[in-house]
């Protein structure tokens, strides 16, 4: 019997390069499992495979070797348990705010006014719910973002990079927001990240990677009580450690 | 927020006010179309006719009515301005003066070449209180031809438009249905679709379909190269977006696609208007026995000058019309497009 919710079984991903004839091995062995309600971030150089392994999960891209399970049955293609939010907010432009976040409700025929009220809410848009998202600045938009994965309620939220573009503060307070919803879905998380200290503030487990080909260097556990302090002693052991990881 | 205004009012914090002396030449150009409408009715009234000129008022009244539907909405929005201080509307129609002094001013130089002297030729070029005349005594038959040349454009256009959508759509996402549509619309596409009047009208069993044939061909092209390109085009990011949400095939067309690709299949579209307003007048002066077209060719073999010019001047205004209403429709289905923040 397996427990977890996903299982990642010795997957090994490589890219046919466009313009000359060999070929990128994006990542190589990857070997993770992961259940309900972990938050796991993964860090590590960029280019060290660290999207293709949330678009793998997504069921956006097949892999080479090796394969994944969700709730023990093979990924074959997206699934709408299986959210993501991608590193820049691609809000459909001809879509008003509202009608983004119900996108996920609408094509499936479960609109419900209620629900993408309170969502709209909750992202502190009310003010913003009919315009298009041209009007956005960047924070709100990775907002809308968000919410329009999460309104699918899915068991699995796949981010990456998700606040990559946004200032100190706007980060760090959607830190705050997205761990708000994290504690009241309780559902799996998997976010990449570039900063140790996202990684460590936000997470149960760290993963850090390394290039050429990606492959996984080390598990970290982060055992710290929610909300973390990021002066503390424990933390700066952590991020220290990590940091003296990424360093090679 | 706390001070919330309209859009107007911010409008008016934003903008400098201007002088007393700008505000007065405002004023005074608004005005100026009356001056030349006056000289126009002096120039029509007290120069000797050199032809007979029957009705001779209705011209006159064709003029006031225009002045005093200028007049009108100048001083609507005048007061608008005055009262609520939004010169928005005000501004656009004193933008329409200078324009429609010079209107005036043309009318009066070609009154005086035609009915008042006959340098321009009569009857080839006839004056216009004999075209309102023709228009009048013949409104029967100008009716009927434009209610004809309108069926034809609308039915065409629109067999056009719904072919090229699904062809372009399907091309575009279709590698194996473009392998087969794409060397057609390259071939075809080059030619111009009133090429094939001639032997569309000799091999149709009926001309009203032929001609629908003709225009929709080259509607159908305009449309299916746009749309092929558009949904060619849309950035492979909202698929992934989408897929994620759990859309399927069909939502990543019909909810992604399609809109993504929207501003190119409706430039496709107004491409589409204007190659089916050639193909309709050529189609109705070389065989199909209807419409303004046919009344054109018709009124010239009977060399009744001042009904083609109706006619000619009835076709100008219905295809602005219809270009217009396209307009607006792409106006709004394009709504999303210009929401940068800025209010203009
Ligand atoms: N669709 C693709 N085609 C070809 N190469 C790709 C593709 N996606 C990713 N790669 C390559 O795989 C490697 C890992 O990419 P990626 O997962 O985006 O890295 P990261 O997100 O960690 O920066 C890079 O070398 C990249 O060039
Ligand atoms: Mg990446």
């Amino acid at each position: 019997m397996n427990s977890s919710i996903l299982s990642i079984k010795n997957i090994s991903k490589s890219f046919a390069k466009i313009d000359e004839d060999s070929i990128t091995h994006a990542i190589s062995n990857i070997n993770i499992d992961l259940k309900e309600n972990e938050f796991v971030s993964i860090v590590g150089p960029s280019g060290c495979g660290k999207s293709t392994i949330l678009r793998l999960i997504a069921g956006l891209i097949f892999p080479t070797m090796g394969e994944i399970f969700f709730e023990n049955k093979k990924i074959q293609g997206p699934n709408r348990d299986i959210g993501m939010v991608f590193q820049k907010p691609t809000l459909f432009p001809w879509l008003t705010v509202k009608k983004n976040i119900s996108f996920g409700l609408d094509i499936n025929n479960e609109y419900e006014e209620n629900k993408i009220n309170e969502m709209i809410k909750m992202i502190g848009l009310n003010d913003f719910a009919n315009d298009y998202p041209g009007q956005l600045s960047g924070g709100m938009a990775q907002r809308v973002a968000i919410a329009r994965a999460i309104i699918n309620n899915p068991k699995v939220l796949l981010l990456d990079e998700p606040l990559g573009a946004l200032d100190y503060f706007t980060r760090m307070n959607m830190q705050d927001e997205i761990l708000e919803i994290w504690k009241e879905k309780k559902q799996l998380i998997i976010m990449v990240t570039h900063d140790i200290e996202e990684a460590i503030y936000m997470s149960t487990k760290v993963y850090v990677m390394e290039k050429n080909p990606g492959r996984i260097k080390e598990e970290v556990k982060i055992d710290l009580p929610y909300d973390r302090d990021r002066t503390s002693l424990e933390f700066v052991e952590y991020k220290n450690r990590i940091l003296n990881l990424v360093k090679f | 927020m706390d001070n919330k205004f309209t859009k107007s009012e911010l409008k008016k914090l934003e903008k400098k006010s201007k002088s007393k002396k700008e505000m007065f030449f405002d004023l005074l150009i608004s005005f100026l179309p009356l001056l030349s409408y006056a000289i126009s009715i002096l120039e029509y009234l007290f120069i000797k006719d050199k032809y007979e000129n029957d009705y001779k008022y209705r011209y006159v009244i064709f003029l006031t009515v225009i002045i005093v539907l200028y007049l009108f909405f100048l001083i609507k929005n005048l007061y608008i301005y005055l009262t609520c201080g939004d010169d928005e509307k005000y501004i656009k129609t004193k933008n329409k003066s200078l324009w429609l002094f010079v209107i005036f001013l043309f009318l009066t130089l070609f009154d005086y070449l035609t009915l008042k002297t006959g340098i321009l030729m009569y009857p080839f070029i006839p004056w216009v209180n004999d075209i309102i005349n023709i228009s009048i005594e013949d409104y029967k038959n100008l009716t009927i031809s434009t209610l004809y040349s309108l069926r034809l454009l609308l039915i065409g256009y629109i067999v056009g438009v719904v072919t090229g959508l699904v062809t372009g759509v399907l091309c575009g996402y279709s590698k194996r249905v473009r392998y087969w549509i794409n060397p057609i619309l390259k071939v075809l596409g080059p030619i111009p679709t009133a090429t094939w009047i001639p032997l569309i009208m000799i091999i149709s069993s009926s001309l009203f379909l032929g001609a629908v044939f003709i225009i929709s061909l080259g509607v159908w092209f305009s449309v299916s190269v746009a749309t092929m390109i558009g949904i060619m085009n849309v950035d492979k990011s909202y698929y992934d977006v989408a897929k994620t949400l759990g859309a399927n095939d069909k939502d990543l067309i019909f909810k992604v696609a399609i809109h993504s690709a929207m501003p190119n299949i409706l430039q496709g579209m107004t491409q589409g208007m204007s190659s089916a307003c050639i193909s309709l007048m050529v189609a109705e002066m070389l065989g199909v026995k209807a419409g303004l077209g046919w009344y054109i060719t018709w009124s010239q073999s009977w060399a009744s000058y001042n009904k083609m010019f109706a006619a000619i001047i009835i076709i100008c205004l219905v295809f602005n019309v219809v270009s217009k209403i396209l307009d607006s429709i792409k106006k709004y289905l394009l709504r999303w497009q210009n929401s940068g923040g800025d209010i203009e």
